[in-house]
């Protein structure tokens, strides 16, 4: 029930792509995310890991 | 034109041309809902009609269906927040948080006194009341923040 902060690939400062995470999606091999100003965020990719206690979610981008 | 799947907004494709299309908006304000639509030009780089939902500074929620990319930043309509605007919806939010964890917490010490534990059982109430003290200030900052 807490906002999150969702990481690109890996869990480090410089690879954060949204704060304030209130919903994330995984449709058709792409993650939506959505903050608490309703702000959207796609990626095609996949939903890692989600540590609900810590607030962090890590999305692993789809190879090109 | 082209698939873009990496940006706000959900997966689509989009072309650059100015359009100009109806704009419908619901607002609730004091639990008064209502609609009104207005047109407007847009410049921005693409046209799908979608719906999202906004939770405004002051707790008011409406949606709209439009052609933008989904990106509020892109809207040059009332959609667009300041920061003071997003630092607000945080706190707001945060407040109504800790209000739910406090039930939760009051909940957890209902249990303790259950197994017997009655001393446990108000020293969690006590904790639980020190919280919502707590809240209740951040709940009056946010009141006075909110009618500057």
């Amino acid at each position: 029930m807490c906002l999150s902060t969702v990481y690109k690939n890996k869990l480090t400062p410089e690879a954060v792509m949204m704060k304030n995470v209130m919903r994330i999606e995984c449709r058709d091999g792409v993650v939506i995310l959505t903050d608490l100003m309703e702000r959207q965020m796609a990626v095609e990719g996949t939903l890692e890991m989600a540590n609900l206690v810590d607030g962090v979610a890590v999305v692993k981008e789809a190879a090109v | 034109m082209h698939v873009d799947h990496d940006h706000t907004g959900v997966p689509h494709e989009h072309h650059e041309h100015p359009h100009e299309h109806a704009h419908t908006h619901e607002h609730t304000h004091d639990g008064v809902t209502h609609t009104h639509e207005h047109v407007h030009e847009h410049t921005h780089d693409h046209e799908h009609p979608h719906t999202h939902d906004h939770i405004h500074a002051d707790g008011t929620e409406h949606n709209h269906s439009h052609g933008c990319a989904g990106e509020c930043g892109s809207c040059q309509t009332q959609c667009e927040h300041t920061p003071r605007e997003e630092l607000m919806a945080l706190m707001k939010y945060m407040v109504g948080h800790n209000a739910a964890h406090a039930k939760e917490l009051a909940d957890l010490a209902a249990k303790l006194d259950q197994t017997g534990d009655h001393t446990a059982y108000e020293q969690v109430m006590a904790a639980v009341s020190d919280f919502e003290k707590g809240n209740m200030r951040l709940s009056v900052v946010l009141t006075s923040m909110e009618h500057e």
